[in-house]
């Protein structure tokens, strides 16, 4: 890539400009992306198949080394200020910093949350985890990128790796079917992305965020159609990214397919990367243009909050449940964005609550999708809502954990998800969209509906539901059931009816083909309780830390965030 | 409307692309409806005797695959090439450090038994003696083992 | 400090169960000791400085920085809030020893100490707290924990209620609290005690006022003090031994804590102490009179309870904030004794409440009845016992403020000398009625005396009991109580002693009323126990308050609460809730259609979405 980028400057200079390199402004991207290679060489050379601890602990190490040179950056922007390097390609500053650390850490919780997945599932190898710190490596070039050509760059290293993710469980049809359709759609957002870069460039003469910026300051142009379009399609790749409506149909289908600690993974991750570099374009280069992008996000922010909202009231899968609730969430943060469109200090303000929702979001949903995950039972398909019924009785610790989880994602007090919310509804308010801010809150309050009705479920006795509904979920249950279960059996050589033979290429095409042999029966659900592994009481356990830790005392985060917002360079 | 010239000129050559592969296929194609001959299998008069099998095996995939990889690294080197004495040292590390992430990948594919051009697991009864596979097994001599089941998931 | 507490409770919390009786009751005590010598500690270093660099904030961390409001998790170590936290914790102490016996073989056993512990917490925080809302929070805890612990015996049903009683006077009091730190908030533009006092001019005038009364209000929900006093009597139905730490010596004083806190904006409204002045006497004159006629012996102490407060809150709108604290932590004393030793009784008569089922005691239980009579003539106001002094200290600074409220207290001092020699006498004199077969009931057994675990708190609190009066002797005035507090209070009106001739007379004539009140009881109830035409129904019945309350608010309220629910509820309420839920659920299926599951439809919605955008940005550069 940077052999490219040199050549590009070569063409552009006439000699050739060696860059000058600040190492540590893309440290954590070679500690990530260095140690998956070096982990997947590992893998590769070792004789016997290393096991699974071995391979998550390294992650750890990994993720862990990635947080601590992204904590070394932050602590160089307070002392130092922000600075570009690579021929200004890459910027670090507080917010870069913030998104690094969010990715880090999101890193870190998906290995803890993976380890007792592949365990449960028979999904040896290093494969996992690679593809997931490839993925994260892109997610940080996101977030400190200050060329669109990086921007596009760290957007496809991050989906194709998730891509990859999305079917790592080939032995259900459903992941398989959810990768598809996240490569296809996937890829024609993409596309709609290089094209508003190309007419970018074609307008301003440049990819660089910062000369854009210069550009537009310098140039009045009275009405710039190409620019507009441009700015158009690169807000339609990052809202596909980011899963705003209307560019949100694959988020259930593809959340609830993908194995669900990359569901958690993608739905953290994915989106902060997204939102940060939609920001960072938005704010920084194209602030001259915010009456003409405004509105648009804010007609964006309207039917994101409500369609999230009203279309998780009537899920029975828990996973597209939380699939609606992350479009809501996006919603949210486009509330923050909208502010940030205004001037000085109100537009940093909605910056840094934009950045204090994702960051609270990340761990919600992390948190969440783990649960969900160790609770998906082998072969990770008992996700119906119903089979939360109860879940109080049989595993309280568990129950607790994703009640406060929910309920902090419906913004209950003394959680981050409520001192998100108060943010982004005050920037929006701080910013003149009072309108929006009672459209949010209404939206909160219908979401506030269905995360209760898990919690109700999860405490209620047996009975606890209506007869007729009762059946209704009982039905949907045991057809579920079936469902997975033929899934689950059936080898994908035998070509089941339900897939596509281009399904069934893909997978094996990705992840190599395997013995039929190695395709076990899972076992009936053995009674209700499921086997909590200790990693991934570890994983929720700081995801609870965190939000309820936060949540009473959000002074520090929300510090973090307001630095991270000033020390943004525009 | 001079700022739109862009857009329009792009709108025209792209319909114009879509247009001209319809319009061309149809009078480069042959106009005449296939006969039952031609769409059979290997379209070469052979009858085959049982049903194709549905899907190709995944190793033709692979080969290609790794293909595409060098092919990339190829492609890569050559402006490298051209332009090496001018960014000499840090030039060779950067291609370097490109090489071996592209060798890595490599590492995995090997080991991963991309290019174990083993035995088949079935063979399908009834099947004439010479086969592809048995063929390659000849050449090879020593048959290696079907993946372990560790590896292979 | 507080910190020992949370320990105590979160350990008790996470294992209290496993660890059962009588460890966790330990593990409880020796928390509340750790907070003790911390308390100790700390007022050992502050004693050592000047006395008017006695006075440290210790910030912890931020707490809550949103727009103007800036609150810090941080205590204000001066001497009123040590002299709070030292009787807090060491009359904690004492009481937690006690419930190790009480409490004993009890179902949910660890379960009363996490409550203690957390209560302590609460009560820690809310003495130690630098800002209002910190206070406040304590405050809330305070009274969480006593609704937890009245009804801590839930299976009754009056524990229940009264439980629920409670909570909801107080949380009457507690939205005057609110409403006071709104004020004070939109007025200061900061809830810090120290600088709301330095910007209390702020404040002058008709804020002052109306602030303190809010706070008042608070005041009288915590406090019991009229309107809102009703609570305490029913707060009975707690364990004895939460009767005593709640609701004798340590949370009913937060009100007048929060008073004397407040001082310095006090001291601006003097129309406010006026109300305050009057309203304490009142209700220490009419709680004296019910407690003359109660039956169960821990209503008669409740109700004097309520009295003894009420003289703290004359104290208060008197201006003798001195007077009122040494009187709040005599009372501490000498109340829990009389708490404790009440439930030493009704131990030992094996739950047994009811004064005329007592009787000649003083054979049976004969440590009772030598600390009880301690706190008897303690309360009763006896030289030289504490409750003399204090009591005392607050009748001469009354009478600076108004003879006619200094005139309601001594009546109320003869009243209380009379109800306390009836309780006593009822109790551990006369004859054996214990022993007469109730109707329906079997006689008791000899009663027992209680384990020394449940002694040893009583002899220390009768030690105290007896000598605390020592803390602030009126010629003494070095190392004195009022010179230990008088930085606190330095800027309000404090009225100093009367002249000494004056003085003297007002000492005198105090215990010639104390000995009036144990004349007159000696006299009526040494033999006796029934005297229908002393016990009116009309006191017995708490003046029909209680009534009062039912008839004006009670009952409008429920058949409002009713036609809210049957009409408004039901018809409008529902039916909007109801009527938009389906509304959505029927948008959100027909919304699910758009989501086909097909790839092709999902990339037309981009492309739809795109092409929208796309046409409306467009649009906007025609115009």
């Amino acid at each position: 890539m940077r052999v490219a980028l040199l050549i590009a400057s070569a063409s552009l200079h006439g000699g050739i400009a060696m860059p000058h390199i600040a190492y540590l402004a893309i440290l954590p991207e070679i500690v990530m992306l260095g140690g998956a290679i070096l982990l997947l060489a590992v893998a590769s050379l070792v004789r016997s198949a290393l096991n699974v601890t071995v391979i998550t602990v390294s992650t750890l190490v990994i993720s862990l080394a990635s947080l601590a040179a992204a904590l070394w950056q932050f602590f160089d922007v307070q002392s130092h200020g922000a600075y570009t390097t690579l021929d200004h390609a890459v910027v670090l500053d507080g917010f870069s910093v913030l998104v690094t650390v969010l990715v880090a850490s999101a890193m870190a919780l998906t290995a803890l949350v993976g380890d007792g997945y592949q365990r449960r599932e028979g999904l040896a190898g290093p494969e996992f985890n690679v593809l997931a710190m490839v993925s994260a490596t892109g997610a940080m070039l996101m977030g400190e990128a200050n060329d669109l050509v990086i921007v596009f760059l760290g957007l496809e290293i991050l989906s194709i790796a998730l891509y990859v993710l999305a079917a790592f469980n080939r032995r259900r049809a459903e992941s398989g079917e959810a990768a598809l359709k996240y490569f296809l759609l996937g890829g024609f957002s993409s596309a709609i992305f290089v094209y508003g870069i190309a007419l970018t460039y074609g307008a301003t003469g440049t990819t660089n965020l910062t000369q854009i910026a210069d550009f537009l300051a310098k140039n009045v142009v009275v009405s710039d159609g190409l620019l507009l379009a441009g700015l158009t399609l690169l807000l339609v790749g990052f809202a596909f990214k980011v899963a705003a409506v209307p560019f949100h149909m694959w988020t259930p289908d593809v959340y609830q397919g993908s194995p669900t600690p990359i569901t958690g993974f993608m739905s953290a991750v994915a989106k902060a990367a997204g939102f940060a570099a939609l920001i960072r374009v938005f704010v920084s280069s194209f602030g001259v243009l915010r009456v003409d992008w405004q509105p648009i996000i804010y007609a964006l922010a309207v039917v994101t909050l409500l369609v999230g909202a009203v279309l998780a009231l009537i899920q029975t899968d828990i996973k597209r449940m939380l699939a609606y609730s992350s479009i809501n969430h996006a919603g949210f943060v486009l509330l923050g964005l909208e502010a940030a469109g205004a001037l000085g200090k109100v537009g940093a303000r909605g910056v840094s609550s934009a950045l204090y929702y994702l960051f609270a979001y990340t761990f919600m949903a992390i948190g969440s999708f783990a649960i969900v995950s160790v609770l998906g039972g082998r072969g990770d398909a008992a996700h119906e809502i119903s089979n939360y019924k109860g879940l109080g009785k049989r595993q309280p610790f568990l129950a607790l954990a994703f009640a406060v989880l929910l309920l902090s994602q419906a913004g209950a007090p003394f959680t981050t998800g409520f001192w998100a919310k108060l943010q982004v509804v005050a920037a929006a308010v701080d910013a003149n969209s009072v309108p929006l801010a009672v459209i949010a809150m209404v939206s909160a309050a219908v979401a506030a509906f269905f995360y209760l009705r898990v919690v109700l479920l999860m405490y209620s006795p047996k009975k606890f539901v209506s007869d007729q509904e009762g059946d209704r979920l009982e039905n949907l249950d045991a057809s579920g059931d079936a469902v997975a279960s033929t899934s689950a059996r059936e080898p994908l050589w035998s070509g089941s009816g339900r897939q596509t033979a281009l399904v069934n290429e893909l997978n094996a095409t990705l992840l190599l083909e395997s013995s039929p042999e190695t395709i076990e029966v899972p076992d009936e659900r053995e009674g209700d309780v499921v086997n909590v592994p200790v990693l991934a009481v570890v994983a929720i356990g700081i995801c609870i830390a965190v939000t309820v830790g936060f949540g009473v005392f959000p002074a520090p985060l929300a510090d973090f965030a307001h630095k991270a917002s000033l020390l943004f360079m525009p | 409307m001079d700022q739109y010239l862009p857009i329009v000129l792009l709108l025209g050559l792209g319909l114009l692309f879509a247009a001209g592969s319809f319009v061309g296929s149809s009078l480069l194609g042959p106009a005449k409806k296939p006969t039952g001959a031609k769409i059979a299998p290997y379209e070469c008069g052979i009858v085959p005797d049982h049903e194709p099998p549905q899907r190709f095996p995944v190793r033709f995939y692979l080969v290609a695959m790794i293909f595409i990889i060098f092919d990339i690294e190829i492609v890569f080197l050559y402006p490298w090439a051209v332009i090496f004495r001018e960014i000499r040292v840090f030039g060779f590390v950067e291609v370097l450090v490109f090489a071996v992430v592209v060798f890595v990948a490599f590492l995995f594919l090997i080991s991963n038994g991309a290019l174990n051009w083993g035995p088949a697991k079935r063979l399908s009864e009834g099947m004439p003696s010479r086969t592809s596979d048995s063929t390659i097994l000849r050449i090879t001599a020593t048959p290696s083992p079907p993946t372990s089941p560790e590896r292979a998931a | 400090m507080p910190l020992f507490a949370l320990v105590g409770f979160l350990v008790l919390l996470a294992f209290g169960r496993r660890i059962g009786d009588p460890v966790a009751g330990w593990i409880g005590t020796l928390a509340i000791a750790g907070s003790f010598v911390a308390a100790c500690i700390t007022f050992a270093g502050l004693s050592h400085l000047p006395s008017g660099a006695r006075e440290f904030t210790q910030t912890y961390f931020t707490w809550i920085s949103v727009g103007g409001l800036h609150v810090n998790a941080a205590i204000l170590i001066d001497p009123l809030s040590m002299t709070m936290a030292m009787f807090v914790t060491g009359v904690s102490m004492l009481i937690h020893l006690y419930s190790i016996g009480y409490m004993k073989k009890d179902r949910d056993y660890s379960k009363f100490f996490v409550y203690l512990n957390l209560f302590v917490f609460s009560m820690l925080i809310l003495v130690l707290a630098n800002n209002l809302l910190l206070t406040f929070v304590g405050w809330e805890g305070v009274g969480v924990c006593s609704y937890w612990l009245v009804s801590f015996w839930f299976e009754r049903d009056s524990a229940a209620s009264a439980g629920k009683k409670a909570f909801i006077y107080n949380r009457v009091g507690d939205v005057g609290f609110l409403l006071a730190m709104f004020l004070v908030f939109s007025k200061v533009g900061t809830l810090n005690y120290l600088s709301v006092f330095a910007n209390r001019h702020v404040l002058a005038g008709g804020t002052a006022t109306a602030v303190m009364l809010l706070l008042f209000l608070a005041a009288t929900g915590k406090s019991a003090q009229i309107p809102l006093f009703n609570w305490l009597p029913d707060a009975m139905e707690g364990p004895t031994p939460v009767s005593a730490l709640i609701h004798a010596a340590t949370m009913v004083t937060a009100g007048v804590y929060l008073l004397c806190r407040m001082n310095e904006v006090l001291a601006l409204t003097p129309d406010a102490m006026w109300v305050i002045a009057i309203v304490g006497g009142v209700t220490a004159f009419v709680a004296a009179t019910i407690a003359s006629a109660q039956q169960d012996i821990k209503k008669v102490l409740a109700f004097s309870t309520v009295s003894q407060i009420g003289y703290m809150v004359l104290a208060v709108g008197s201006g003798a904030y001195i007077a009122a604290i040494f009187l709040m932590v005599c009372h501490a004393f000498y109340k829990g004794l009389l708490f404790l030793g009440a439930g030493s009784v009704i131990h030992g008569l094996e739950d047994e409440q009811d004064l005329k089922r007592m009787g000649r005691l003083r054979k049976w239980l004969p440590w009772t009845y030598a600390t009880f009579l301690v706190a008897w003539l303690s309360i009763a106001g006896v030289p030289p016992f504490s409750g003399f002094w204090s009591k005392g200290d607050v009748l001469t600074n009354v009478y600076a403020k108004s003879p006619a409220l200094w005139a309601l207290g001594v009546v109320t001092a003869v009243l209380t000398g009379y109800y306390m020699s009836r309780l006593f006498f009822l109790a551990f004199y006369g004859k054996d009625r214990w022993k007469d077969p109730v109707p329906g009931g079997a006689a008791h057994h000899s009663p027992h005396e209680s384990p020394w675990v449940m002694r040893l708190p009583l002899v220390i609190l009768a030690v105290f009991s007896a000598l605390a009066g020592a803390f602030d002797l009126p010629w003494v005035h070095h190392y004195d109580f009022a010179s230990w507090l008088a930085p606190v209070f330095a800027h309000s009106l404090y009225l100093d002693h009367e002249g000494t001739v004056a003085q003297w007379v007002l000492a005198t004539i105090d215990a010639v009323m104390a000995f009036v009140g144990i004349g007159v009881a000696w006299h009526l109830w040494k033999s006796k126990v029934n005297r229908p035409e002393l016990e009116r129904k009309f006191l017995i019945n708490v003046w029909y308050w209680d009534d009062f309350y039912d008839t004006v608010i009670g009952r409008p309220s429920q058949s409002l609460a009713r036609f809210c629910a049957g009409v408004v509820d039901a018809r409008v309420i529902d039916g909007a809730v109801n009527g938009a839920a389906s509304l959505v659920r029927a948008t959100g299926s027909q919304a699910r259609r758009l989501q086909s599951g097909y790839v092709r439809n999902y990339a037309l919605g981009i492309a739809f979405g795109t092409a929208a955008i796309v046409v409306f940005v467009l649009s906007r550069t025609w115009w």
